[in-house]
């Protein structure tokens, strides 16, 4: 069906920030934002989104580059998902979120899609999130009105909803460096070896006796389970304190039922997972 | 809605054409070029079927706008064999069976030649790795995958 043509919109492609700045400002809610399409385009075919304004953010140079300094790594709106595989630094340092770039659907996708798509996508499935969740990512914003901070955990509001207002975009999302000896992982379960939306998506960080568990695909937005970090304070052994984490996933998490698989299924798998990766991080053999 | 003159060489030809915003890659190729060895299925990103390569880059051309193609070189099935020489990937996939209905090829071996021009060597899984997005209902992927192998043995 190459002959049904996608809703009617201007394109328009700013060069740079401040261009792109005063174009929300006065389109607001009738403008929306390309950066590899692999969102937009399927939800404009389906008429789900019909912006009058598709404003392409790939010409605007400082969203551009994964950058890092001595707080952490920068990468910066436009950056595709294959980059971020092809990072030695997050790979290494970040290990979290490269393990979901590696994930994220697959690699010809991932040659346009980007993080920053990804979080503003917003879907409760998106690969990148339990990771930055982890890793206490921040958003950085620009609007109309100036520049702000928004850390990720307060980033998502709601099924595709975020805390961007009309008039403001991603700049960059900031992930600070980890204290030494830090280690993380994401691990995704999906039906099919090749492209799928997670089932269930665990991602989590160890730092000596700190722990972070986050989880996609089981909630309304990405979550952070908390409960987890509590346990690994207590008594016990380590094989004990990974089996009260598993415990808590249940509580910590609203799945439902959808084409792809059933809530208890999915609330089951989250536990499975969660013992999973925290034995790979923590060395335990099972 | 706005329209955009475009300047886009696609098989080492040149096209200079205006396009409305809202006109796919897949559309542009398809119906403006007559490349209509770049196959239109789901038009969604779920098959794969519509990749072509984008300076040199698999891409899935129902997700990409033709006005951001301006100034980019553009590679489809038709622009690979020579003269009526195929090349040595074209013909390992035949030799290996890895063509039935055909519907799919294109994109595999256009995907292929990124892979190999990438990772000359590849392993089993480098394959499976590159072929992640693309769907075969009919060989069930094994001769296709031996035929990649075949073809970076046949330097």
């Amino acid at each position: 069906m190459t002959g049904v043509p996608l809703p009617e919109f201007d394109y328009m492609r700013p060069l740079t920030v401040d261009e792109l700045s005063a174009i929300l400002a006065k389109h607001k809610g009738e403008a929306r934002l390309m950066a590899g399409g692999t969102d937009l385009i399927p939800l404009m075919r389906e008429s789900v989104l019909r912006p009058k304004y598709v404003v392409d953010v790939k010409g605007v140079k400082e969203l551009h580059g994964i950058t890092t300094h001595d707080g952490g790594v920068t990468i910066g709106a436009a950056v595709t998902v294959n980059e971020i595989v092809e990072s030695e630094i997050i790979r290494k340092k970040f290990t979290a979120l490269w393990s979901a770039a590696k994930e994220l659907s697959d690699q010809t996708l991932r040659s346009r899609a980007t993080l920053a798509g990804n979080i503003c996508n917003a879907s409760p499935a998106a690969d990148s999130c339990p990771s930055l969740l982890v890793l206490g990512a921040e958003v950085e914003v620009v609007g109309a009105h100036g520049k702000r901070k928004i850390p990720i955990a307060e980033f998502f509001k709601g099924v595709k909803r975020t805390a961007l207002a009309q008039d403001e975009f991603v700049k960059a999302v900031h992930i600070p460096n980890q204290p030494a000896g830090a280690k993380s992982l994401y691990s995704k379960w999906k039906r099919s070896w090749g492209e799928d939306v997670a089932l269930v998506g665990v991602a989590a960080l160890v730092s000596g006796k700190k722990v972070r568990v986050a989880m996609s695909s089981v909630a309304p937005t990405p979550v952070l389970v908390p409960e987890i970090g509590n346990v690994f304070y207590g008594e016990g052994t380590l094989e004990e304190k990974i089996e009260k984490a598993a415990a808590c996933v249940p509580g910590g998490i609203c799945p439902i039922n959808d084409v792809r698989c059933q809530a208890e299924y999915r609330t089951h798998m989250a536990a499975v997972l969660t013992k999973r990766v925290l034995r790979e991080l923590l060395g335990v053999k099972k | 809605m706005s329209r955009h003159k475009i300047l886009v060489r696609v098989n080492g030809g040149v096209y200079e054409r205006e396009v409305e915003a809202r006109r796919t890659l897949l559309q542009f190729l398809r119906e403006d070029l007559n490349f209509t060895g770049t196959k239109s299925a789901c038009e969604r990103g779920d098959c794969g079927l519509c990749t072509v390569l984008v300076d040199g880059v698999p891409t899935k051309s129902c997700l990409m706008l033709a006005v951001e193609a301006d100034g980019r070189e553009i590679t489809t099935i038709e622009g690979l064999a020579k003269d009526g020489t195929l090349t040595r990937i074209q013909q390992a996939f035949i030799d290996n069976g890895a063509v039935q209905c055909g519907f799919c090829t294109g994109a595999f071996i256009l995907t292929t030649e990124a892979l190999l021009r990438r990772n000359p060597d590849p392993t089993e899984e480098d394959v499976k790795e590159a072929f992640g997005g693309l769907l075969c209902r009919c060989t069930g992927y094994r001769q296709i995958i031996d035929a990649v192998l075949d073809a970076a043995k046949r330097k």
